[in-house]
């Protein structure tokens, strides 16, 4: 149903080339590091997207706590690697690891009820993280949940702390993760995930099994939100819990429903306009004299606008369903 | 002792507001299955446009509730009308979409007119007499504010008991919960039935917008913090059931002081999430819910 061929053809490879050239024009630009933070964090953004996709796009379940993982990876990498000393190529993957464990354990309950079930638990789920990391001092070492001096990641003993370096650090991970759930997509998993979100039962009938591919889903969703939250924890240096609210799950849902729910595409476009979107919203709204935190009106008529005009994508106009 | 007490009544106050709102939850659900999540920010509107009325267009109390209590409730149909029902036939994940980005939008319209500083108006102007305690057998202290919030909230809910269960549009209401299609079949106009439900719920809604306003203070995100510590408390009691939904509110305002008051205070609003997931996880029907929690 959808034409992901682009990704790999020639027009992306330009695309992708000429995403690698961005640090040297700026690099004579006054503002170019600003540039490149705005850069980076879109493309952190088009990577939580992608991952929050897999479970509310591939598989039609609404995930209202994407954020829970996003926090885990942080706090997971920041802590061992801020705390115990752990090298960033050590922190990442067991930072993977530890949300995907939390995304099949906040899955399971749900898996024999119906969708708003799970809408309802991962609410409630990323909430209370919020809550421990929030109140939680011995565990997190400070108040808010506040991690000081997480170090940069070191390659072959250089530090990578610069900008144009975290641009392709950033840039790198979402090209990975892009190929996995690309590939992902396209394959027979991909395709029971599609089935499962047309119609479970029929699914079940030709013999998919639900529990296995579900929580394989909220796995490989959980993991990749902790990989985004890994690369966060070192590119912030500091982290508190603040980040962590349920607006930035809203936010990042905002961004796949803009793109066209359960698309690529889709998540990517969406995420690159809302991350730089949100940027420039919050310096422009300032001169407006509003509250930087009326972006989040605009945020909630797109997606109110978007379900009721385009409910497969700006890209789309057709009155397909999510 | 008495301390218990006065945290066991400061429960069933916090409940009986709960439970208000969790009714506006429930009913919605019941009739057309999406979680509303705009329904908070109601409450949070009711509690704005009582203080409206009050401070700056200086009328009485007594018509100042009444007003806030019509708003909402008018505020209630507009939203179905303009957002919910034209995605009737939508996937459901479109309608709970629209209800978050509602939401979005109620919350920081309120942060944009009003400020996110909180508010003390409604409490400053409660009457002299609603400021008086009365202390009840144990030693507990009860303001006359909080015992007209337990009777009102007692009231309103044997009212709506009496309305679901007596009344034609009551009845319609049933009708439309198990069925919509035989219910616009037997000639209920289910589109009407749907917008009296709103307005009920966003009336009760308000009510307990304006209960708050007066003990507590009025800000921009108590819709969402009470909103989903109601929500918890209809899940908790089953969601779609009306009864259910006032029993959860007042086990969770009754849980949520307690653990306050014994455990940490920094899990107070945490409480309502913890019951809400062992409830999905333990009994997913809630507590008077039907057996079967599998709905489409």
């Amino acid at each position: 149903m959808i034409s992901m061929s682009s990704i790999l053809s020639s027009r992306s490879g330009l695309i992708l080339f000429f995403l690698c050239l961005v640090p040297l024009a700026t690099a004579y630009l006054d503002q170019g590091d600003y540039l490149l933070r705005i850069c980076s964090t879109a493309y952190l953004y088009m990577l939580l997207a992608l991952g929050l996709n897999v479970v509310t796009g591939f598989t039609g379940l609404l995930d209202l706590g994407y954020v829970g993982f996003y926090l885990i990876g942080g706090y997971t990498a920041g802590l061992l690697m801020a705390r115990l000393g752990w090298s960033y190529w050590a922190a990442l993957p067991v930072a993977a690891i530890h949300g995907g464990l939390w995304g099949l354990l906040r899955g399971a309950p749900t898996l024999r009820l119906t969708g708003d079930y799970f809408a309802i638990v991962t609410f409630g789920f990323s909430e209370l993280l919020f809550r421990i990391v929030k109140n939680e001092e011995w565990l997190i070492g400070g108040p808010n949940g506040f991690v000081n001096d997480i170090p940069a990641p070191t390659l072959f003993g250089y530090e990578l702390w610069q900008y144009w370096q975290q641009y392709y650090h950033i840039l790198i991970l979402l090209i990975l993760t892009l190929l996995v759930v690309y590939r992902l997509h396209n394959s027979r998993i991909g395709r029971a995930w599609q089935a499962i979100s047309q119609d479970e039962e029929a699914a079940q009938t030709m013999g998919i099994n639900l529990h296995e591919y579900k929580s394989l889903a909220f796995a490989i969703s959980a993991a990749i939100g902790a990989i985004g939250g890994a690369f966060f924890a070192q590119f912030q240096v500091n982290i508190s819990a603040g980040v962590f609210e349920f607006w930035e799950s809203i936010l990042i849902l905002c961004m796949i429903v803009l793109g066209g729910i359960g698309t690529l595409k889709g998540a990517l476009i969406g995420a690159a306009i809302l991350g730089s979107l949100g940027e420039v919203l919050r310096i422009s709204l300032s001169w407006m004299r509003l509250p930087a935190d009326s972006r989040y009106l605009i945020f909630g008529a797109i997606l109110v606008m978007m379900m009721r005009f385009r409910p497969a994508g700006i890209l789309r106009s057709t009155q397909k369903s999510p | 002792m008495t301390l218990f007490l006065e945290q066991i009544v400061n429960g069933l106050v916090l409940g009986g507001i709960y439970a208000l709102i969790a009714v506006g939850y429930t009913m919605v659900y019941g009739v057309i299955q999406l979680i509303n999540f705009a329904h908070g920010e109601i409450f949070m509107f009711g509690a704005y446009f009582a203080f409206l009325c009050l401070a700056v267009l200086k009328f009485p109390l007594w018509l100042a509730v009444l007003a806030s209590i019509l708003l909402c409730a008018l505020m209630g149909v507009v939203i179905d009308l303009i957002a919910y029902r034209p995605l009737r036939n939508a996937p459901r994940l479109s309608a709970l979409i629209t209800a978050i980005g509602i939401s979005l939008i109620l919350q920081n319209l309120a942060r944009m007119i009003w400020g996110a500083e909180p508010r003390r108006d409604l409490a400053n102007a409660k009457s002299a007499f609603l400021s008086q305690t009365v202390i009840i057998p144990g030693g507990a202290q009860l303001s006359y504010l909080d015992l007209s919030i337990i009777i009102l909230a007692i009231l309103l809910m044997v009212g709506l008991n009496r309305l679901i269960s007596l009344t034609r549009i009551g009845k319609a209401m049933r009708a439309c919960a198990q069925d919509k299609m035989a219910a616009s079949l037997m000639g209920i106009d289910t589109n009407r039935v749907i917008g009296a439900t709103f307005a009920i719920g966003s009336a009760l809604g308000a009510v307990a917008g304006i209960m708050v306003g007066m003990r507590e203070t009025i800000e921009p995100t108590m819709g969402y913090y009470k909103g989903v510590a109601a929500f918890a408390a209809a899940v908790l009691g089953g969601i779609g059931n009306i009864t259910g939904a006032m029993l959860g509110g007042v086990v969770l305002g009754i849980a949520e002081v307690l653990g306050a008051g014994y455990i940490s205070s920094g899990y107070r609003v945490a409480i309502s999430y913890i019951l809400m997931i062992l409830v999905i996880v333990f009994r997913p029907a809630g507590l008077l819910g039907r057996a079967s929690a599998k709905r489409a």
